[in-house]
C-alpha cells in the first residue's frame, strides 16, 4: 500500500496536472476518431449489480461515475473515447481508450506521463498490443500484453486500467446507457 | 478532483444561512403570495443541496478519499471520476512514502552451523513534488536490522537527488543518485529479481547498489532510446585493504565512496544507453570511467573503468536476461608493490557474466509461480598487473554458480523466494536460500 501524504497538499496546491502532457482530451478522441463529426459527452453510472458484475468479471470497478465521449457522424454513434488515470509507480498516468462499437480496443493514448522511468509505455508499439482486444481478452503483461523493462508497475497499472475501461463501456452498452 | 467538495458542517452552515435569508425576506414583504413564491423556491433549494449532499455521500462511499492510502498494487486511480479528473486536473498526491525490505535465511549444505536469518534491507524512502518540473527523491536504508558500535548493521542514504524536467525528452538530476549500470542496480528491489540474493556479477563485478554524488541528464526518447549522462564522484583507492579478503569479494564494493565525505578530487564520467523500441525487450549497455587515487600525495594515478552490456527479453510467460561486466583499474603495477606479501592485491581486470531464465508457470489471481534458473560466471581478479617473477599473484579462479529457485508471488507488493545456489570452485558456499520481500 502507499501512503499518500495528501491532506495539505490537497487544500493548498493548485489544481495542475504535475505532468509532461503529451495530448488534450479533445486530441486524443479526434486522433481516434477523425470522421467523427462531433462528441457527445455521456455521464454512466453504474448501479450496484453491474459493479458486482465487474467485480465477478474480475475487475475492479473504481469507481461507479464514468464519462464517455461518443464519437458521432451524421447522428450516428462511431465508438466511444473513455479518458481515465491510473498511478504507474508514483504518480498518474492519463490515458485515453477509445472503443469500436463491435466493442474491441481501436486506440490506446498516452495523454501525460510522470514517471521518471517507463516512458516507453507511450510509444506506439506498446499501444497497439491492445488494438482489437475485447472483453474477454485477457489484457495481462506476461499474457497477451509484453512488458516493458524497468516500466512493470505502469504497464501493469495501465493495462488494468485498459480492461476496466472495456468492461464498463460493455456493461453500459448492455443497459442501454450507451448506444 | 469532485465537484462537491464541500465538507458537510460547511454544507449545513450555507443551508441555515439560505434559510435565515429567505425566511427574513419573506417576513419582510408579508404578502401571502410572496411568502408562497419564497417557501416554493426554499424547497427548491433545499431539494437541490439534498441531492447535492447525497451524490458526495455516494461519491465518499465509492471511492477513497486522498488521504486514505491508495492500493498501489491494483493501479487505482484518485477519488474522482476518471473525466471529471482528467477535465479538472486531479489533486496529485505532492508527497509519495514508499519502502521495500528483504528477510533472508541462508544454510549452507556443507557447513549448517553458519546458517544465517537475516533483515537484510529495510528501506524507507519519499518522492516529494515541488511542482509539475522539480521534485527530490530520498532513500534511507538501513541493512542487518540493528545498527550501533556494537552490532553489524548500517545506516545509509541510497539516495537523495533533486529532479528537473527541462521539457518532455530531457531532465536533469543532482545529488546523490544511482549509477545506470547493468539491469539490477537501479532496479534493486526484492520484487524485481528473481532468487533471494542478487545475482553475484551484479554484486562482485558491478558493485549493486551503487550511487555516486554528482550532476546526470537523462533523455528519453520516442523510438524507446533512454540516455542517460554526467558526471560524479568515483573510487577511492586508497581505501583499499590489502590485508582483507573484502576486495576479491568486491573490487570496487572495497573501494566505493557512497558520498561519505567523499574525496572528489577525481571525479568520474559515466554513460548508459537503454533501447526498448520493441514491446517486451531491452538491450543496453553502461560505461563509467574516472580516476581513483583522488590525487593523493606518493599515490600515482590511476583509472578504474567498469562497462556493461545486457538485454532482457520477455516474450509471453516467459523473462529472459543476460548480461556481462567487465572492470579495469590502471597502474595497479605501481600500486601494488607497496603491498607485496599481502591477502588481497589490486586486480588489473575483473568480469562476469550471466544468464538466466524464468517462466510464469502458475496464476490465480495475484498469486504467480515463477520458477527460474540462472547460470552465472565471475572472476574478481581476473588479471594481475606484472610485478615481476614470483611477485605477480595468479589470477583467482572463476567461480561458476548455478541458481535455481522460485519467486512466488503473494501480491504483486510481497513476495516470498526459495532457491538453490552450487557454487564449482568454493564447494562450501553451496546453500539453500529462503528470503521474504516487499516494495510498494
Amino acid at each position: 500500500m502507499r501512503l499518500i501524504l495528501a491532506a495539505t497538499a490537497c487544500v493548498l496546491a493548485p489544481a495542475s496536472a504535475f505532468a509532461v502532457d503529451y495530448l488534450t482530451a479533445d486530441q486524443a478522441a479526434k486522433l481516434m476518431f477523425p470522421e467523427a463529426e462531433r462528441f457527445e459527452a455521456r455521464e454512466i453510472r453504474l448501479e450496484s449489480p453491474q459493479m458486482q458484475q465487474l467485480d465477478a468479471q474480475g475487475v475492479r470497478a473504481r469507481s461507479a461515475r464514468w464519462s464517455v465521449r461518443v464519437a458521432q457522424r451524421g447522428g450516428v454513434a462511431l465508438g466511444f473515447v473513455v479518458v481515465d488515470e491510473v498511478i504507474g509507480k508514483f504518480e498518474l498516468i492519463t490515458y485515453a481508450v477509445g472503443i469500436g462499437l463491435d466493442g474491441a480496443v481501436k486506440q490506446v493514448e498516452v495523454l501525460s506521463y510522470r514517471e521518471s522511468h517507463g516512458q516507453e509505455i507511450r510509444m506506439p508499439a506498446w499501444r497497439k498490443q491492445f488494438v482489437g482486444k475485447t472483453n474477454t481478452s485477457p489484457m495481462r503483461v506476461g499474457d497477451d500484453i509484453a512488458n516493458i523493462s524497468g516500466a512493470t508497475l505502469s504497464c501493469n497499472h495501465v493495462s488494468e486500467g485498459v480492461k476496466r475501461v472495456v468492461a464498463v463501456v460493455e456493461i453500459a452498452r448492455k443497459s442501454g446507457a450507451l448506444p | 478532483m469532485n465537484r462537491s467538495r464541500l465538507p458537510a458542517p460547511a454544507l449545513k452552515f450555507l443551508i441555515a444561512a439560505d434559510l435565515a435569508l429567505l425566511m427574513a425576506s419573506a417576513f419582510a414583504q408579508t404578502p401571502e403570495e410572496e411568502l408562497a413564491r419564497k417557501v416554493d423556491q426554499l424547497a427548491d433549494e433545499l431539494a437541490k443541496v439534498k441531492g447535492q449532499l447525497k451524490e458526495m455521500q455516494e461519491q465518499r462511499a465509492a471511492t477513497p478519499t486522498p488521504i486514505a492510502p491508495a492500493p498501489a498494487s491494483a493501479g487505482a486511480a484518485l477519488a474522482s471520476g476518471p473525466e471529471t479528473a482528467a477535465a479538472t486536473g486531479p489533486a496529485e498526491p505532492a508527497t509519495v512514502l514508499f519502502s521495500y525490505g528483504e528477510l533472508n535465511y541462508n544454510r549452507p549444505t556443507r557447513a549448517t552451523e553458519n546458517t544465517q536469518a537475516d533483515l537484510r534491507r529495510f528501506v524507507l524512502g519519499f518522492q516529494h513534488r515541488f511542482d509539475d518540473k522539480n521534485k527530490v527523491v530520498t532513500e534511507l536504508e538501513v541493512e542487518h536490522a540493528v545498527s550501533s558500535a556494537d552490532d553489524p548493521g548500517e545506516v545509509e542514504l541510497e539516495q537523495a537527488y533533486a529532479e528537473h524536467v527541462l521539457n518532455p525528452t530531457w531532465s536533469a538530476r543532482g545529488g546523490l543518485f544511482l549509477i545506470p549500470a547493468g539491469l539490477l542496480n537501479e532496479k534493486h528491489e526484492p520484487t524485481a529479481y528473481y532468487g533471494v540474493e542478487r545475482n553475484f556479477v551484479e554484486t562482485a563485478i558491478i558493485p549493486t547498489t551503487w550511487r555516486e554524488g554528482g550532476l546526470q541528464i537523462v533523455g528519453s526518447f520516442d523510438n524507446g532510446l533512454t540516455l542517460q549522462t554526467g558526471i560524479s564522484t568515483g573510487f577511492d583507492l586508497n581505501k583499499w585493504d590489502a590485508a582483507s579478503t573484502e576486495g576479491a569479494e568486491s573490487p570496487l564494493g572495497s573501494v566505493h565512496q557512497e558520498l561519505a565525505l567523499a574525496k572528489g578530487h577525481d571525479l568520474s564520467v559515466f554513460g548508459a544507453l537503454n533501447w526498448r523500441g520493441i514491446p517486451g525487450l531491452q538491450l543496453g549497455g553502461s560505461l563509467f570511467t574516472g580516476g581513483a587515487t583522488q590525487g593523493q600525495l606518493g599515490v600515482p594515478d590511476a583509472r578504474v573503468t567498469l562497462w556493461d552490456l545486457h538485454a532482457r527479453w520477455t516474450p509471453g510467460r516467459w523473462d529472459l536476461a543476460a548480461l556481462y561486466a567487465r572492470g579495469t583499474i590502471s597502474n595497479t603495477a605501481e600500486l601494488n608493490t607497496p603491498l607485496v606479501g599481502n591477502t588481497t592485491l589490486i586486480p588489473k581486470s575483473f568480469d562476469g557474466w550471466y544468464m538466466q531464465a524464468a517462466y510464469k508457470l502458475w496464476t490465480y489471481e495475484e498469486y504467480v509461480l515463477t520458477p527460474f534458473v540462472r547460470w552465472e560466471q565471475f572472476n574478481t581478479a581476473r588479471s594481475f598487473a606484472d610485478l615481476g617473477q614470483g611477485l605477480t599473484p595468479d589470477p583467482a579462479k572463476t567461480e561458476r554458480v548455478v541458481t535455481l529457485g522460485a519467486n512466488f508471488q503473494v501480491s504483486p507488493g510481497i513476495v516470498l523466494k526459495a532457491d538453490v545456489q552450487r557454487f564449482r570452485e568454493n564447494e562450501d558456499a553451496n546453500r539453500v536460500d529462503l528470503g521474504l520481500g516487499w516494495s510498494f
